[in-house]
């Protein structure tokens, strides 16, 4: 046996001390043991699919769904399909998750610059703030918000604010813009775009002339204006052409049970997940831009003073675009861990991917539906990282 | 020698009074400039008037009837009910668990002679014991009940002589115990079959607290060295060992947690062969340690990037082999850099075992959501129960980065 052994060389070592021989080997037991682990899992499902004739495959994707979706932000009837339930599903979470975005980072920005004010009872409330909501569970809090909005007046004897916006336990109803004509609507948001791209660089050149010549030229008024004056024309035109692009739409208590028709009702499952995690998230975006604004060097600061700058100009022109270098790349996790949180959306009833595809599985082949949501939490999760390591790209220091 | 330049008069003039003291104080940082005035005004009247109407709530309008009528649900949630344990009272068994607990803390004041662990053990003792004097009748909390609460001060104590009198007393004896101790408790909370007074209880009505720490526990101790090893691996040369580990973080990170947890009650019996079905328990502990384990990973793998390399070459130049250099010298360095994340990463996985829910599980959450949508005279007592509920974490996890704190001053984290 030793003799054997000995014979068992490679490049005149023997292979149980030859490093290579060694990686080689646990790279191969590893892979197989995953891929036999993987595909002992996938007999055992197709037994089980066998056995108890589970429908599979994507071909459910084009049945009828035929079940109510809650709150849905695009039109749904119960007889739309498989795969637009799931659009309609994922609609929701992205607007929650977009919208939570936007204002878990104004909150979280404010909170972050008040942990840092020099005013002590400013700051000892924000710390108040932050250290309360990062330490309760999502859940609790959202919870929390649900009952409250439970327990406001029902729709009937609820509050009516200005006559415009409409509180009470079905949720809160505001005015929005609603399109009659989907082809002038879309025309006007082209135009609209077009004339803030065109603001944007008329700031830019204005700008570019105040620095180099030393001549005032106003370059936020010019640029305002050209994007105001322009957007006015197209809606113009447009409307003369075609009927106004948007309408506003007000919401109204209407019949004898004075619902809300009109305008755009906000469900209590919506409003409650909105609050909660925007104010969840914002409580960890405040650390990530104090530890942020922190990082930037005190002579930073100190020289932007003694050059006459006010305290406001010094944040805005001096600390924070040093500090967004530090502050991006956790704060992109903040937005997807926003989105990924989007999901306790099941627990107060707001329809949104993971609700949607739990209830799916009653119906559908559930390994189809664990594919499509991992792909549909991937493919968000990826543009949110895109949309960051560009920014991230433009502001770094160049040649880092 | 002194010049001319100097003052003859050594003794300084002291600061003004307006520049010390109180004055001086609430002038530095509460009323500097005119618009710090009217922000601290504004903003003052506005705190005190939500103190006030809060400490109101509080005192006066709220009714916490609910919090008392939930009882002990709240801690081991239906454990006790006649279905999990028929004919025989179970209270006794998580009390039980509990001193074992008790006797760990006791021991980890023995173990680390005072400071912050003995002012924490001695809290928690404290707390416990005050447990047993909570205003109820005798029918609704026995004596039994409430003795075994108070043996937790004596429990304590046991724990703190075996620290001091015996050889458990170091730190690897107190991990052996706190290991032992873990599978002992799960071994009375789940019963042995056949052995009188530990009747099995299905875990179906594990509950309460007692569910959140067990699940806490479980995944924080066991998805730390997974995190290790999916780290090193996610940093090996080894190509096949390195995209295993590469798509095992980032599947788990791509997808929330309550989703896993929702699609392994669905795909689970599945894909194991019928004889083999771990319980929604287990089921809901592997979930949230491998979840876990994947975010660990990254922290641990951030440490080792900003670990200098220099480090490394020095321990392989003493000849020191790879293993080695990787246990002895980067590990240590690279966890002790990054125990902030670390420690944010339990508090995290504590918050997350609140979504067992979506598996039916009656966690403390649960279980007094499902009272308030079972009891509707409650109904608007919802407020009243999640802000307890609110509290009762923020004091684990206020508590969990309040240590973190001090092990990191203790280990000079950021100082070296």
């Amino acid at each position: 046996m030793a003799a054997l052994l000995q014979h068992l060389t490679y490049q005149g070592i023997p292979v149980w001390r030859h490093s290579q021989v060694i990686q080689w080997t646990v790279q191969i037991v590893s892979g197989f043991l995953v891929v036999f682990l993987v595909a002992w899992f996938f007999l055992n499902i197709a037994n089980a699919i066998d056995e108890r004739e589970i429908p599979y495959g994507f071909g459910f994707l084009s049945r009828e769904y035929q079940t109510p979706i809650g709150q849905h932000l695009i039109p749904y009837e119960s007889s739309d399909t498989f795969l637009y339930a799931f659009g309609v599903a994922a609609v929701n979470t992205i607007v929650v998750s977009v919208v939570g975005v936007i204002l878990a980072t104004l909150l979280g920005i404010f909170m972050g610059v008040a942990r840092l004010s020099g005013n002590w009872l400013v700051a000892k409330l924000a710390l108040i703030y932050v250290e309360f909501f990062r330490n309760v569970p999502l859940l609790v809090q959202l919870f929390f918000w649900f009952y409250i909005v439970l327990s406001l007046p029902p729709v009937r004897e609820g509050y009516a604010i200005a006559g415009r916006i409409y509180v009470n336990n079905a949720g809160i109803s505001i005015p929005f813009p609603f399109s009659d004509g989907l082809g002038s609507a879309i025309a006007w948001l082209a135009l609209a775009v077009a004339a803030v791209i065109g603001g944007a660089a008329v700031h830019r050149g204005l700008t570019q002339r105040e620095v180099t010549t030393g001549v005032a030229s106003y370059p936020i008024i010019g640029g305002l204006a050209v994007a105001v004056v322009v957007g006015a024309v197209a809606w113009l035109v447009i409307g003369l052409i075609d009927g106004a692009p948007f309408v506003v739409s007000v919401p109204a208590p209407q019949g004898a049970f004075g619902r809300i028709s009109d305008g755009f009702t906000m469900s209590g499952g919506m409003l409650a997940l909105l609050i909660g995690l925007v104010i969840y998230t914002s409580s960890f975006i405040a650390e990530i831009v104090r530890a942020g604004i922190q990082s930037v060097g005190r002579g930073q600061i100190e020289a932007a003073r003694a050059l006459g700058l006010s305290p406001m100009s010094t944040l805005r022109q001096v600390t924070f675009p040093q500090a967004m270098r530090v502050i991006i790349p956790p704060l992109i996790s903040q937005f997807l861990n926003l989105t990924k949180n989007s999901s306790l959306a099941g627990a107060i009833g707001y329809s949104d991917l993971t609700n949607v595809a739990k209830t799916m599985t009653q119906t559908a082949p559930a390994v189809s539906i664990f594919i499509m949501i991992m792909a549909a939490y991937l493919a968000m999760s990826l543009s949110y990282s895109l949309i960051g390591n560009l920014y991230n790209r433009r502001i770094r220091i160049a040649g880092n | 020698m002194t010049t001319a330049n100097e003052p003859a008069v050594s003794s300084a003039l002291t600061p003004p009074r307006s520049e010390t003291g109180v004055v001086g104080w609430l002038r530095t940082n509460l009323f500097s400039t005119w618009y710090n005035s009217a922000l601290t005004l504004i903003v003052g009247v506005i705190a005190v008037l939500a103190l006030v109407f809060g400490l109101r709530w509080v005192l006066v309008q709220a009714n916490w009837l609910v919090i008392s009528t939930l009882g002990g649900q709240l801690f081991i949630g239906q454990y006790n009910i006649e279905a999990a344990c028929p004919g025989q009272n179970c209270f006794w068994r998580p009390q039980a668990s509990l001193l074992l607990v008790t006797i760990l803390f006791g021991m980890a004041w023995g173990v680390a002679g005072g400071g912050i662990t003995k002012r924490i053990a001695l809290i928690v003792v404290v707390v416990l014991a005050l447990l047993a004097f909570l205003p109820y009748s005798f029918e609704t909390m026995g004596l039994d009940v409430r003795l075994l609460l108070m043996a937790n001060i004596p429990a304590m104590f046991l724990g703190l002589a075996l620290a001091r009198y015996t050889r458990l007393g170091t730190a690897s004896g107190v991990t052996i115990f706190g290991v032992v101790a873990f599978f002992l408790t799960l071994v009375l909370l789940r019963g042995l079959p056949g052995v009188p007074g530990l009747q099995p209880v299905s875990v179906v009505y594990w509950g309460g607290l007692m569910l959140n720490l067990l699940l806490a526990v479980a995944g924080i101790v066991i998805s730390f060295p997974i995190g290790i090893a999916l780290a090193l691996g996610r940093r090996s040369r080894l190509p096949v060992v390195k995209l295993l580990c590469v798509a095992f973080i980032e599947v788990f990170r791509g997808v929330p947690l309550i989703t896993l947890l929702f699609m392994s009650q669905v795909l689970v019996p599945l894909a194991f062969p019928e004889n083999f079905h771990p319980n929604s328990l287990l089921r809901a502990a592997i979930v949230i340690t491998l979840f876990s384990a994947a975010y660990m990973a990254e922290n641990i793998r951030g440490g080792l990037q900003a670990l200098h390399p220099g480090q490394a070459e020095a321990a392989r130049a003493l000849g020191l082999p790879g293993w080695q250099t990787m246990l002895l010298i980067s590990l240590p360095q690279a966890i002790r850099n990054v125990i902030p994340a670390i420690v944010g990463q339990f508090i995290a996985l504590f918050k997350d075992t609140s979504l067992v829910y979506i598996i039916g599980m009656l966690d403390v959450v649960e279980i007094s959501r499902a009272f308030i949508q079972g009891n509707p005279e409650f109904l608007a007592s919802a407020r009243e129960v999640f802000i307890f509920l609110a509290f009762v974490f923020w004091i684990f996890t206020y508590g969990m980065s309040y240590v973190s704190a001090r092990i990191e001053r203790h280990m000079g984290v950021g100082e070296r």
